[in-house]
């Protein structure tokens, strides 16, 4: 089974954001970069059904050089080859124009199955994955745990609301996005690092950014801090049903 | 017969005592005065058979050490240092002795007697072929083999004392098994003395000194095809273990080239392993000090060299199958060098820091490590955990690097700038673990009462030293080379910090990808400052507390400070000793990445030591290390009466007065 991984590089969790001087993006200059997290899931259940069945894992990531460095971990990691596709305009791109550059070189590979995290941690939008597969043309699978081949395709669990979980049977070639936590992360080896020295990165490079865009990027901004203290008043009794009320109806966490 | 002798030999000795001239004018000792062609040629014969098993059996074990792979860091320099370690533990036997001051001697006088006796076995035999050198008659022929013949007594005496001891008393650390071997080899030596002994009381022709010569030779002449397969092979290589040992404690080799991952087979032993392996002598001192071995672990030091050795014999220095029990296919040489095993280490030194002949078990067990974690085959949760903390928050902790920007902030620690004297270290306990932050901020107010400026790195990440001990290069690799440039950018001069494996990790193993700023432990800076800082209870005279000290491995054996964190104690209160104190205190569990990993098998460590601190009665228990304080803030909690639990830099700080008006504004509590 031949599978492709599209990861994507982030911000490090603990960067220090600022906002770049136009408001349209971050500043750029002082951060360092990792993949994103459920991009390392999604690679890690690639690695783990290349070692049950066999295969080959191919990790692609769209970005400027500095995205080199993400590939070459998921070669140390285990994946058997990379593409880069050298793009410095994402910040440019809407979802749709990241997903058909992706399109592009994965129509090279035609690879029997795409796997790629839920979300990104610096976007949230969830949708490049599922926009991918429309572009291919190939039915997809969202917010998956578990995957596991089957004599007719995949059967995999899909996580939903309130613990719940769902079961899918589905046909190969497919893309799936993976969610966090669903398998435990492998550590990068000194092993892997050498071996990924010996390994393939393919560069190519994307068609310039279509005209017109579906999103529009208006302003970014920091989450503004709001502390609010409210004392609550009366007999223990009246405060601990007041703080239940609270709780419950206002920031809903019981 | 041999009683009888040592009947008359005691005899001859209880006689002569008043007169200690008469006995060297009496004890002539005889030889016998023809040896006719027969017997010559016998006893070339028994030359050549005895020499030619001890080669038979020797060459192999010289050709696995030579075909071992070179230890391409290895450097004959210092000489100097090699040459006084070599007087001092092999001529001296100062280590056999310190560590164990009874069997040790007894030993040290059987190896003594042995050096007397070379010249004595040499002309022994020459003597047997009409070539003696040494006449009893002449006056140095006289008087050496009177010399000889006190070693020889003494040797009798201890080999006796040794066979006892071995048989009878039966320490545990020397195994399960009795080797008879030994036993049948410590009566060969006896046997060679006794003989020598008794040529004094016989007359030089007759049958006696022949039967006597002959015996004395038959016994050298077995002995030596035993040396090889026994643990008696230490005779021939530990003196040259203990001048080739690699340089430094606890040293750590570089990889060399994109093949080398650390141990993982045995074409992976380097020469140095293979010699330090084939020197095991199996006296059990390291398994005796092992925190693993003592708190009902697999893990064996002893049975980690034995089983290197035992690969040696059977697969020998070029094979591709995997050295840990997990990694071949069957474990011929037993389950005692296992991955379960060298995980189980604390990194703590003690079994190398004992080892009378040499053995370096550092290196080894943490290659071991390595070669299982560079390749991937370890597979640890918690381990796995911890690397990918480190990877990405550069933390052991697995905290956001926010949590040590918002501590620093807090304290309203000054960012290093080049101003200041020190950079302070805060390492990834002082940076974000709520005990080792109060350690650290009150260390900075003893620095401030000082007036000593200081700074803190801007960004810090771990020095590294968990994956360092947990043999994951690229980690450890990344996190070394991170800091070299935040330390080079910084322009630090000196650095400062509280925890002893911070120290060691940078001063010591940074130096593979650079050289760090001198840096040294805040136990070495107060007592270079202890005569400004205030004394407290008995040392101005009141009624102070009694504080037992625990000494860190990484700051007593890895980097010899053993009185500079006592003179803090003592200027703090009462100091008590535990009962394992200096060169052979107790670990407290937690080094060798250990703090990170899983629950233990057996005891816990750190509440065996916790226990043993305890018991001293001490009120306070002193630490200088961020790693034992935690260890034993758990373990202590659990008893019902306990000593206070205080670093010495909470010892130093609680006597400065409250708050100072100038410094940094640096709060008194730590969080």
């Amino acid at each position: 089974m031949k599978i492709l991984v599209a990861v994507k590089q982030v911000p490090e969790r603990d960067a220090q954001i600022r906002v770049a001087g136009d408001g349209k993006w971050i500043d750029e200059g002082d951060l360092s970069y990792t993949i994103n997290e459920p991009d390392a899931y999604a690679l890690e259940e690639a690695l783990q059904l290349k070692e049950k069945n066999g295969g080959e894992v191919v990790v692609m990531c769209a970005g400027p050089d500095r995205v080199l460095s993400t590939l070459r971990e998921a070669l140390a990691k285990g994946a058997d080859r990379a593409i880069h596709i050298e793009a410095d305009d994402l910040g440019e791109r809407d979802t749709l124009g990241v997903a058909q550059i992706l399109a592009d070189a994965v129509k090279e590979e035609a690879p029997d199955l795409i796997l790629t995290g839920l979300q990104s941690d610096d976007l949230g939008l969830g949708q490049t994955g599922v926009v991918l597969a429309a572009l291919l043309g190939i039915p997809h699978a969202t917010i998956i745990m578990q995957v596991e081949k089957t004599e007719a395709g995949l059967t995999v669990k899909r996580e939903l609301e309130d613990g719940w979980f769902q079961q899918v049977e589905m046909p190969l070639p497919a893309l799936l996005t993976i969610q966090s936590g669903g398998n435990k992360l492998r550590y990068a080896t000194l092993m892997g690092i050498k071996k990924a020295k010996t390994k393939e990165t393919k560069t190519v490079t994307a068609a310039a950014a279509a005209g017109s865009r579906a999103i529009t990027l208006e302003r970014v901004y920091l989450p503004e801090k709001q502390k609010k203290t409210e004392m609550l008043t009366g007999t223990p009794a009246e405060i601990a049903a007041k703080l239940v009320e609270k709780l419950k109806f206002e920031v809903r966490v019981i | 017969m041999v009683d009888v002798m040592l009947v008359a030999v005691a005899g001859a000795l209880g006689k002569g005592a008043n007169s200690p001239t008469s006995l060297l004018m009496m004890a002539t000792l005889a030889e016998p005065v023809h040896f006719s062609w027969v017997e010559m040629a016998l006893l070339v014969a028994c030359v050549v058979a005895s020499g030619g098993m001890f080669f038979w059996r020797f060459g192999p074990i010289l050709r696995n050490i030579l075909d071992s792979k070179k230890d391409v860091d290895f450097s004959l320099r210092p000489v100097g240092r090699r040459v006084w370690e070599f007087v001092w533990e092999v001529l001296c036997q100062a280590k056999v002795i310190k560590e164990r001051p009874l069997p040790g001697l007894a030993h040290a006088f059987v190896f003594w007697g042995f050096l007397a006796f070379a010249l004595v076995s040499l002309n022994h035999f020459a003597t047997g072929l009409r070539l003696g050198f040494l006449s009893p008659d002449g006056y140095v022929g006289r008087f050496y083999f009177v010399f000889a013949g006190v070693w020889a007594l003494l040797v009798a005496v201890s080999i006796a004392g040794l066979f006892v001891r071995r048989f009878f008393v039966r320490p545990v650390w020397l195994g399960k098994k009795v080797s008879y071997e030994s036993g049948f080899i410590a009566f060969l030596i006896f046997t060679l003395m006794v003989t020598y002994l008794a040529a004094f009381f016989v007359s030089d022709d007759g049958v006696v000194v022949k039967m006597l010569w002959w015996t004395h030779t038959l016994a050298l002449l077995v002995f030596l095809p035993l040396i090889p397969h026994t643990k008696h092979l230490h005779l021939v290589l530990s003196p040259l273990t203990v001048f080739l040992k690699r340089d430094g404690f606890a040293k750590i080799p570089p990889l060399h080239g994109d093949e080398d991952f650390g141990l993982s087979a045995g074409k992976d032993i380097t020469q140095l392993i293979s010699l330090q392996a084939y020197s095991c002598v199996e006296c059990g001192r390291c398994t005796e000090h092992c925190p693993a071995s003592t708190t009902g672990k697999v893990l064996n030091p002893k049975e980690i060299i034995l089983g290197m050795r035992g690969y040696l014999n059977e697969l020998g220095p070029q094979s591709e199958v995997g050295l840990l029990a997990e990694s071949r296919p069957e474990s011929a040489f037993g389950t005692t060098l296992s991955m379960e095993a060298a995980f189980e280490c604390t990194t703590c030194g003690s079994c190398e820091y004992q080892c009378p002949v040499g053995i370096q078990h550092l290196p080894i067990i943490i290659g071991l490590r390595r070669g299982a974690t560079n390749t991937g085959a370890w597979e640890d949760t918690y381990g796995t955990k911890l690397f990918l903390a480190l990877e990405k928050n550069g933390n052991a902790l697995g905290l956001s690097a926010m949590e040590r920007d918002k501590f620093v902030t807090k304290q309203g620690f000054p960012i290093f700038d080049g101003t200041q004297e020190y950079c302070l270290w805060l390492g990834c306990m002082g940076g974000y673990d709520p005990k080792g932050r109060e350690i650290i901020a009150d260390f900075a107010r003893v620095m401030d009462y000082l007036g000593t400026t200081f700074g803190v790195l801007k960004k810090e990440k771990c020095t590294g030293d968990p994956a360092r001990r947990l043999g994951n290069d690229l980690v450890f690799q990344n996190l070394a080379e991170f800091g070299l440039k935040a330390l080079e950018t910084a322009k630090v001069q000196k650095i400062v910090a509280i925890c002893p494996h911070c120290v060691r990790t940078i001063s010591n193993d940074w130096r593979e990808f650079g050289i760090a700023p001198e840096i040294e432990h805040h136990s070495e800076f107060m007592a270079r400052h202890k005569d400004r800082l205030p004394k407290q209870g008995a040392a101005v005279g009141a009624a102070g507390e009694t504080i037992v000290y625990h000494d860190p491995c990484y700051l007593g054996r890895y980097r010899d400070v053993y009185e500079a964190p006592r003179e803090i104690v003592t200027m703090a209160g009462t100091l008590v000793e535990a009962p394992r104190s200096h060169e052979k205190s107790f670990c407290c569990g937690a080094g060798g990445g250990l703090a990170f990993l899983g629950e233990e098998t057996g005891e816990r460590v750190s509440h065996v030591r916790a226990a043993e601190l305890a018991g001293t009665g001490a009120q306070v228990v002193g630490t200088a290390c961020p790693f034992c304080n935690t260890m034993f803030r758990d373990a202590l909690s659990e008893m019902e009466t306990r000593p206070q639990l205080l670093d010495i830099a909470q010892l130093t700080a609680r006597a400065l007065p409250e708050k100072q008006a100038a410094g940094n504004g640096v709060s008194t509590t730590g969080n």
